[in-house]
């Protein structure tokens, strides 16, 4: 029998040149639990956007049941039964859970009203014969994040979901809630429908899938029977080394300690520790790289160094002078500079010329001020010279940023914060999302300015990208350090790997002297 | 630079232009349904500013309040601040440029002037730093803000006039005429002979339209070429950037909000010493909120707020002759008005709209670039 969802060769280029899939052959067997497990920015949400209608193939082929099908919009999708259930739930908060159910396709009763009762009826049905547990009379605003997460399924089965998408439903779950889930996934399946579970939790995947496929960098690794896979060589199929980037690097002349981070903490609003003790010193002339998967706190750290948020408690010197809770631009007169994790939040203004993203961080001092006014010359001129510098391929530095494509948009905030002549360059994600030629530029730049004796501290979701590029290596899991390692180049992916899913970690007494 | 600027200046241009034919055009429409004599109607409406010295008098006079307006509501929304205090620091404008010149006694007629508008914008100044310093450091929604302290600020205007500056036994709440001798004079020179004569007796028409002139200039030059200009058009652009690269932010918007205030209260200080030449009663007459009109339609560029401040000026001015010139009631001649408020704002809406559909695509194709790995790590919104 033909497997009940097969995807041909599948290509997805977006129009600004991202390969997001790369000949992807993924198919999904009926009644069965499939996991989709990758790294963010892996492309697993690309496949199932295409499988779900809201993005369209550059090339390749859908087959649903071995008949090929052609979903222009999600509507196309649920009309052949598949139904996604998005990681930020749609519904209607001042609702009842039933009106939310039925919303679209409501049962209409006399005079064309919503038939309450029967809306009511039909949500009490379904919610009884898959074992979904849901108040049909409660407002949505008024229930939890599990039972909201039951509603959107419930409200994908009412429209006719055979094959389920469940995008990262853990994410937002509490441990119990996760096992009720999965009870509820299993009923699912036993009564015939198919899942599609993304995450990228492996001991989920162990707990609840029949098969496991491993996506990386726009390419499907492999697809196996969850039962022949072991969480470490899930990790390193996920984590695995890929054709390294031709990176020139230079033999390493470490100079002075620069940067010194001691015992930093950071609370986030929700109570939750995202950062515990981190500790560690950069040195002149390095590449501190900080591997571990999106989430563990890379984010909170690298603003709680740049001035975005205030630590908790701890300190981080800069030349002995303290940066931590201090604004952001007493951090860049301090030395540091920092390329965003997210360029478009943080980074640039869109609707504003280059040349005028190119100096945030300097024009209140001479030469771009002169007196009250702004030196426009001198701001064009640097435009101009940062421009041919750094290969921003763009007609003139008037166009607003957002006439750029994402590669070069990177280049722009590239060009500002290397030429600033940081003591410190924070590069966050300098690479994501990028062409491979702006990647490859802005790993030779990254690496040229640690040759020229700036302390450079590496965050990357990317395991490549920091092990090619750093001379250190510190992993980190759950907002703690686990590992450090002195030997970037020696270190093999698959240990970092567990280091960065917290299965192995190193004691305080072994890292105290590497940090 | 020079051929962009060029290209944007016949783009608004173009714009305006168009927003106006269309609410004429439907002004038109209702003139026709309702009125005996729709083309004289419609007659004093479209011609009648220009039809009488003074009623052109009349057109530049609410012109130059209007722009002061629009000035200083362009200034707070380039920052993204949706500040409504206009009125509120109009309306006290007024009271203390107007106070100064009937009971300050400086000899001299200079500078008993000058202090006035001195303390004109002073008192902008403040009273917009008020709900600035509220929004930056105590996140109060400015909206909310402004409308009260304009209550607050029209209801200290009519207490003071009422009690305080109106003259004893007058019969009606309104302060004296402010002195002949410290008037401010006509924008024509007296040795202009005729033509002095004939502005300075039929319009009052006076250096305001200088300081008019210069506010403009000021104005467009504190946004373009000023550090402080460059990180208030960053707030408003992407004030996530702007404290990113170390700008101050909160102190930039108390600054937009104070700063907007200081054209407000010129404003009022123009309908005090230019316009009425003393302190009456709802002196404002709701002007305050016609700024918005004004910048918006001047998409917040001080340089093209003179265009669309003299097109609304005249459109206001031409539907109050049409009110008393003809057969129009009250009430249609307000109708009409409305609808082209309606329209020229729609039309400044409409390029808004536009533009986020543009950067809509521009965000579209962005969160392409992101969206493999933005939006599997999302935040989960719910």
């Amino acid at each position: 029998m033909a497997p009940i969802i097969e995807m041909r060769d599948i290509v997805k280029i977006y129009a600004n040149g991202v390969v997001a899939n790369n000949g992807i052959n993924f198919s999904v067997e009926r009644g069965e639990i499939h996991a989709l497990v990758g790294e963010n920015g892996a492309g697993k949400s690309t496949l199932m956007k295409i499988l779900y209608g809201l993005e369209q193939p550059t090339e390749g082929e859908l087959l649903l049941d071995g008949k090929s099908v052609e979903f222009k919009s999600p509507h196309e999708a649920i009309a052949q039964g598949i139904g996604m259930v998005h990681q930020n739930f749609m519904l209607v908060p001042s609702f009842t859970v039933a009106e939310n159910v039925v919303l679209g396709d409501e049962p209409l009763g006399k005079g064309g009203m919503l038939d309450k009762k029967q809306a009511m009826q039909i949500t009490a049905d379904l919610s009884r014969q898959y074992g979904l547990r849901v108040d049909a009379e409660a407002t949505v605003d008024s229930i939890n994040v599990g039972m909201r997460q039951r509603v959107e399924i419930l409200k994908t089965l009412y429209r006719g979901a055979q094959i389920l998408i469940l995008d990262e439903p853990t994410a937002v779950l509490t441990p119990q809630e996760t096992q009720e889930l999965f009870v509820a996934v299993r009923a699912l399946v036993d009564q015939g429908k198919t899942v599609i579970f993304i995450t990228h939790k492996l001991r989920e995947v162990k707990e609840i899938s029949d098969r496991v496929t491993v996506m990386r960098d726009g390419k499907l690794i492999g697809t196996q029977n969850t039962s022949d896979t072991t969480r470490e060589s899930l990790a390193s199929m996920m984590v695995g080394r890929e054709v390294f980037l031709n990176v020139n690097k230079a033999p390493q002349n470490r100079g002075e300690k620069v940067m010194e981070v001691r015992n930093v903490s950071y609370v986030a609003e929700t109570g939750r520790v995202m950062l515990r003790d981190i500790s560690f010193n950069v040195f002149a002339g390095e590449v501190l790289g900080i591997a571990g998967v999106e989430g563990n706190g890379q984010t909170e750290l690298v603003e709680v160094l740049t001035g975005l948020r205030p630590a908790a408690s701890g300190d981080a010197m800069v030349h002995g002078k303290v940066v931590t809770s201090k604004t952001p631009r007493e951090v860049r007169m301090a030395g540091v500079s920092h390329i965003p994790e997210d360029r478009l939040t943080n980074g640039l203004a869109l609707d504003v010329s280059i040349e005028e993203n190119l100096i945030v961080d300097r024009y209140f001092n001479p030469p771009y001020r002169k007196g009250v006014l702004l030196e426009r010359r001198v701001v064009g001129k640097l435009g101009v010279d940062l421009i041919r510098k750094f290969g921003i391929r763009t007609p003139n530095g008037l166009l607003p940023v957002a006439s750029l494509s994402g590669g070069n948009m990177q280049k722009v905030i590239v060009a500002r914060e290397f030429s600033s002549n940081p003591a410190v360059l924070i590069a966050s994600q300098p690479t994501r999302g990028i062409d491979v030629g702006a990647t490859e530029f802005i790993r030779d730049q990254l690496v040229q300015k640690r040759t020229d004796g700036a302390a450079v501290l590496l965050v990357s979701a990317d395991l490549s990208e920091v092990m090619s590029l750093s001379d250190r290596i510190i992993a980190i899991y759950e907002g703690e350090i686990t590992g450090v390692f002195t030997e970037a180049a020696s270190v093999s992916e698959e240990e970092l790997g567990l280091y960065m899913l917290g299965i192995k970690r190193q004691s305080w007494e072994e890292m105290e002297a590497y940090l | 630079m020079r051929k962009i600027f060029a290209n944007a200046a016949v783009r608004e241009l173009l714009r305006i232009v168009l927003a106006v034919s269309i609410a004429l055009l439907l002004g038109l429409i209702v003139t026709l349904l309702v009125s005996e004599d729709p083309w004289g109607a419609y007659k004093a409406f479209l011609v009648g500013p220009l039809t009488k010295f003074n009623r052109f008098g009349d057109w530049i006079e609410e012109s130059i309040t209007l722009i002061f307006l629009g000035l200083s509501v362009a200034i707070a929304f380039k920052a993204k601040q949706f500040s409504l205090g206009a009125e509120g620091q109009m309306v006290l404008g007024a009271l203390v440029s107007g106070s100064i010149i009937l009971f300050v006694p400086i000899e001299s007629a200079f500078l008993r002037i000058t202090v006035a508008l001195l303390a004109a914008m002073v008192v902008g100044f403040l009273w917009g730093a008020i709900p600035g310093y509220l929004k930056a450091y105590v996140n109060a929604n400015e909206i909310v803000t402004t409308l009260m302290l304009n209550t607050i600020a029209l209801k200290l205007y009519d207490y003071f006039l009422t009690y305080k500056i109106k003259p004893e036994g007058a019969g009606y709440t309104a302060s004296d005429f402010l002195p002949n001798a410290y008037r401010v004079p006509s924008f024509i020179p007296k040795f202009a002979g005729n033509l002095y004569d004939m502005f300075s007796r039929q319009t009052n028409i006076t250096l305001f339209l200088y300081f008019m002139v210069a506010s403009i200039l000021i104005g467009w030059f504190l946004m373009y070429r000023t550090p402080f200009g460059y990180e208030l058009r960053m707030v408003g652009s992407n004030i996530k950037f702007a404290r990113y690269g170390g700008i101050n932010t909160k102190k930039v918007i108390v600054l937009a909000f104070a700063i907007s205030g200081i054209f407000a209260g010129l404003a009022g200080a123009h309908l005090a010493m230019g316009i009425h030449n003393k302190l009456i009663l709802n002196i404002t007459v709701g002007l305050g909120f016609e700024g918005i009109v004004v910048a918006t339609m001047a998409r917040n560029n001080p340089l093209f707020v003179p265009l669309s401040g003299l097109a609304y000026g005249y459109l206001r001015a031409g539907a109050d002759i049409m009110e008393r010139a003809s057969d129009m009631s009250r009430e249609m001649v307000l109708i009409v008005q409305a609808l082209i408020i309606l329209l020229v704002t729609a039309e400044g809406i409409l390029p808004v709209i536009q533009q986020r559909v543009g950067q809509g695509s521009n965000k579209g194709l962005s969160k392409v670039v992101d969206s493999p790995a933005a939006t599997e790590g999302g935040s989960h919104v719910i």
